[in-house]
């Protein structure tokens, strides 16, 4: 029985924040036939998933929570009626501070959601105008109570920094009034500018912590995080014992996935693919089928090699790093002596740890790993096999 | 079908950059028909893109065109192009020096500009008559009268009834042909005497080998004979002679005295076809050459390599054939330890070195690295062996230097009079001495200096347009060498000395280039996982030193709900720009870094 994560996107949003590049709109008024073209997508991939359970739900955004209740109803008996579902399935749905109340809460639990991620962002009301955000703190922290109130024991909640005008002290105070409140799970994100957001347009008007000051943000915060009981298990994430998004570890772990949506990535039967983001298109192809709308963006196979690229990019964002005897039992290859010297300057300079049996970022290291993974990983070129594989020859 | 020598005019044109020589031209060959309107290019005589680009003419071209004068006889008008830069100085005299006659181009709305004044001069000096050409009358701006002073006053040529013309608009253009059959006058010379002739240009052609441009003083050159070039002493049989029409060569079976056309003779290679060398027959030619002949000597070397060291093989074959028509060029393969494989190259001064990289970046398509310019030093060793060194890392270490010697030029600095005093600094600045100042007018001074000359190769023609709003001109000549307190100053990135990026410097200079070097190497290199001290040392002492701080944050936070894809298009992102940079020991150093630190010029 191999275990599948569905990942649905609800892409509308009150007002766009100016830093978010995710698809969303905020003038698309028909939620309904939206459902009902994810209805029909779920319809179209039934066959495909049924050998597969579904252990993971993400319902993303967006904003989720500005569809009505009715609808999320509605696509959550989409998702039972065309996929087997785990009755322990990890069920999250996205929230937005301000956009919830105890009675929407309460149905959101009932229609079998059982984790809640909140983008809080921040607990300094300056940034979170800064962020465009429409909630002040006092009424994220209400929303978070009465999901509380509502019966959801396991809550995540998402922070910023490297937000303009923050500082080393308003970063570590909104932590230390998020851990107060107690949630499962923090995600903790450095704010960074894509291109084409409102924010890349006004960047040089901005200002930005500098690199030195965001990486003792992001240091304070696994220090803090770490002493009142959330280990940090990824780059950005850290819960509670057991409390790891499952979802979120299905991405990081290679395991398959199946996007729903305009926008929505895939991972399925050794092929990525995507749905091109664009709503209109997405809708109108699923109610004419017969018009053959092409909607998928990328779609491509995974090459052997890209694939142990992958999972060793994918690995090193966990703390726990990448297993040696996986990664041979995985690919027949030797990760040690394929990485030999530049594995030995990682640790010398203090970038990765040696485990007892594998290699792990440290977070010095997990700071810079883009310009580590760039050196090490190359996904177009073969794999010298005679090299890689521990044959000493 | 030559010509009666008494209907040939030979002339060329001297103006000022953006004077409106290329329009003038244009112009001429219009009006005597030699070419219709539509048919030609803008600017025909300047071939090169980059030219037409920088608005300048770099090498000599020359056309012949007929014109049928108001007293009823036609006339065979040779223009020869004349390069318009300090750089060419001895093309241009080479080019004046097959002239009878020069069209001195002034800008109504401009006046008289030191280029022009330089080459006026170099005119006056190859006894050529000179007609003055006041251009760009139609402008508003025009000062007609003024110029015509300035013309009198200045160079001390009578400007009263010059022609005034736009050559923009055509307006008064038969004046101007007019002048050259009545003033300039025909060309001397006896067709029948052994023959002597002059190399004032010359191109490869991929079919008929080098194309020589040449003027017969004495003597009548035909297809067939066997020619001698008197420098070398290479002998060639004659293929073809003729003349340049606009539209290509037009082969006329012979040159006489007086003639300005081109031969060909299978020659391979442009180094053989010296500008001002003389060309005479192997039998019966004449035994004295032509006054004046000069070999192009490169007085400014810099190393070039291609940012792709995979494409050396490249860039040996690209210099090749720029060679094959630029016999100033040379190049010797050079090896450096930061930089790989690539070709010291010799220039005849900054402009030709900007021209020769830009080419090769342009028409063959090639990423270069270029390291700093450097002169030749002259270096009196103890023991007795005196050496020339062109290139820093060849520099001997102190303890073996008796004495050395650098190259100094002879500058003439012509400015409007409110920038004499930034130009005085300027020239302090870079250890000029300063001889004399003249005023040429009220509004205008001549400044001559002693400057040496590795003080003038990086970046002084843009500090003195910088601190003249551009209205500065600079002319030089060597002067010779003299002896001089140099030092060899060496970049050190993480404790590695970077052989590409050391270079000579007076010991005066050495330690605020020594800052300012640092200074613009940490600007330039990006942070990496470890700090990276850069210093600056001579001999092993360290004098300046900076240091990059490492790298903190280079990390994607999130996950973009599963978008992989992303991810790994932005590491491969950040491999591929890795690619392009130079590792220098444990140090990425982008190619701009090594540009950036040749600019030193604070204004």
């Amino acid at each position: 029985m191999r275990n599948l994560s569905l990942y649905v996107h609800m892409p509308f949003c009150k007002r766009k924040c100016p830093y978010c590049d995710f698809y969303s709109l905020t003038d698309f008024e028909d939620h309904r036939r939206y459902v009902d073209a994810l209805l029909l997508q779920m319809e179209d991939y039934a066959m495909a998933a049924s050998p597969f359970t579904v252990d993971t739900i993400y319902i993303g955004g967006g904003t989720p929570t500005v569809v009505s209740e009715r609808l999320l109803y509605d696509l959550m008996d989409g998702i039972y009626r065309n996929f087997k579902v785990f009755l322990d399935a990890e069920t999250t749905i996205e929230a937005n501070p301000a956009t919830v109340d105890l009675s929407s809460l309460k149905k959101y639990k009932k229609m079998g959601v059982n984790r809640i991620s909140f983008g809080v962002q921040s607990l300094s009301d300056k940034e979170l105008v800064t962020l465009g955000r429409l909630h002040t703190a006092q009424e994220a922290i209400k929303s978070y109570e009465m999901a509380r109130k509502a019966g959801f024991d396991n809550v995540s909640v998402d922070l910023m920094y490297g937000v303009p005008g923050q500082t080393v002290k308003s970063f570590t105070d909104t932590l230390r009034r998020i851990t107060e409140l107690d949630p499962e799970h923090v995600s903790v994100y450095g704010l960074k500018i894509e291109p084409g957001t409102h924010f890349d347009e006004i960047k040089d008007t901005l200002e930005f912590p500098d690199e030195d000051t965001e990486f003792k943000m992001y240091e304070s915060a696994i220090a803090m995080l770490r002493s009142r009981g959330y280990a940090q298990y990824e780059i950005s994430n850290f819960a509670k014992p057991g409390k790891e998004c499952r979802h979120n570890n299905v991405y990081w772990t290679l395991g398959e996935y199946l996007g729903i949506g305009p926008g929505a990535h895939s991972y399925f039967n050794g092929s990525r693919f995507s749905f091109k983001r664009d709503i209109n298109a997405f809708i109108e192809a699923q109610e004419q089928p017969e018009a053959d709308i092409d909607i998928i963006d990328e779609n491509y196979r995974i090459s052997p090699n890209e694939r142990v690229g992958e999972y060793i990019m994918l690995s090193l964002r966990l703390t726990k790093g990448i297993d040696l005897r996986e990664f041979t039992k995985q690919f027949g290859l030797d990760f040690e002596k394929m990485y030999g010297e530049l594995l030995d300057a990682y640790v010398d300079g203090g970038f990765m740890t040696r485990l007892e049996n594998g290699y792990a970022f440290t977070p010095k290291g997990m700071y810079v790993s883009n310009y580590i993974l760039s050196d090490m990983l190359d996904f177009d070129s073969e794999i010298d096999r005679n090299i890689a594989n521990g044959s000493d020859r | 079908m030559s010509y009666n020598r008494d209907n040939i005019r030979n002339f060329s044109i001297i103006a000022h950059i953006d004077h409106g020589k290329s329009t003038l031209a244009d112009r001429l060959l219009e009006n005597t028909g030699a070419v219709a309107k539509r048919e030609m290019e803008e600017q025909l005589l300047d071939n090169m893109d980059l030219e037409r680009e920088r608005g300048i003419t770099i090498k000599a071209r020359a056309v012949n065109m007929l014109y049928d004068a108001p007293d009823g006889e036609r006339y065979s008008l040779n223009l020869i192009d004349t390069p318009g830069h300090v750089d060419f100085n001895y093309e241009v005299s080479r080019s004046l020096n097959a002239c009878e006659g020069a069209l001195l181009v002034v800008d109504a709305t401009q006046g008289i500009e030191a280029q022009t004044l330089a080459n006026a001069y170099l005119a006056i000096d190859a006894d050529l008559e000179i007609i003055p050409v006041i251009n760009k009358i139609d402008l508003a701006s025009a000062e007609i009268e003024k110029c015509r002073t300035e013309i009198e006053d200045i160079i001390g040529i009578p400007a009263e009834d010059c022609p005034a013309i736009s050559a923009k608009t055509g307006l008064n253009i038969k004046d101007v042909l007019d002048k050259i059959v009545t003033e300039i006058p025909a060309p001397k010379g006896d067709p029948e005497a052994p023959l002597k002739s002059l190399i004032f240009d010359s191109y490869y052609d991929s079919y008929l080998g080098v194309v020589v441009y040449i003027r017969v003083f004495d003597g009548t050159v035909r297809s067939g004979d066997r020619i001698r070039l008197m420098s070398t002493g290479a002998e060639f049989d004659v293929v073809d002679v003729g003349v340049m029409t606009p539209f290509g060569l037009r082969s006329a079976g012979s040159l006489s005295a007086g003639e300005v056309g081109y031969l060909t003779a299978s020659i391979k290679n442009v180094g053989d076809t010296r500008v001002g060398d003389t060309v005479t027959h192997a039998v019966g030619g004449v035994t004295e050459a032509l006054p004046g002949f000069k070999k192009a000597l490169p007085m400014v070397f810099s190393g070039i390599y291609p940012a792709d060291g995979a494409r050396y093989g490249d860039l040996r074959d690209a210099l090749e054939k720029l060679q094959l028509n630029d016999a100033a060029l040379t190049f010797e393969p050079e090896t450096s330890v930061a930089l790989g494989f690539g070709f010291r190259c010799g220039f005849l001064g900054l402009l030709h070195m900007e021209i020769i990289q830009q080419r090769l970046e342009r028409e063959f398509n090639l990423d270069l690295i270029t390291t700093a310019p450097s002169v030749i030093y002259k270096i009196d060793k103890r023991g007795g062996e005196t050496v020339f060194i062109d290139n820093p890392s060849d520099y001997p270490s102190a303890d073996e230097i008796e004495q050395s010697y650098e190259p100094v030029v002879r500058a003439d600095i012509i400015t409007p009079v409110d920038y004499v005093g930034n130009i005085m600094t300027l020239c302090q600045d870079r250890r000029g001495v300063f001889i004399d100042m003249k005023y040429l007018d009220q509004t205008r001074a001549e400044l001559h200096y002693e400057l040496p000359l590795n003080e003038i190769i990086y970046d002084f023609f843009d500090a003195l347009k910088s601190r003249s709003k551009g209205y500065a001109s600079l002319d030089y000549e060597l002067k010779g060498y003299e002896p001089s307190k140099l030092v060899k100053l060496d970049i050190l990135l993480n404790g590695q000395t970077v052989d590409a990026l050391s270079f000579i410097v007076h010991e005066e200079k050495a330690y605020p280039r020594a800052r300012k070097i640092c200074e613009k190497l940490k600007e330039n290199i990006s942070r990496q996982l470890f700090e990276i001290p850069i210093q600056a040392a001579i001999g092993g002492k360290i004098i300046a030193r900076e240091t990059v701080k490492a790298l903190r944050k280079d990390v994607l936070a999130k996950c973009y709900g599963g978008d992989i894809t992303r991810k790994k298009k932005l590491l491969e992102k950040q491999k591929e720009g890795k690619k392009k940079m130079r590792k220098l020991g444990t140090v990425d150093v982008t190619p701009e870094a090594f540009m950036a630190v040749l600019k030193f010029d604070d204004e």
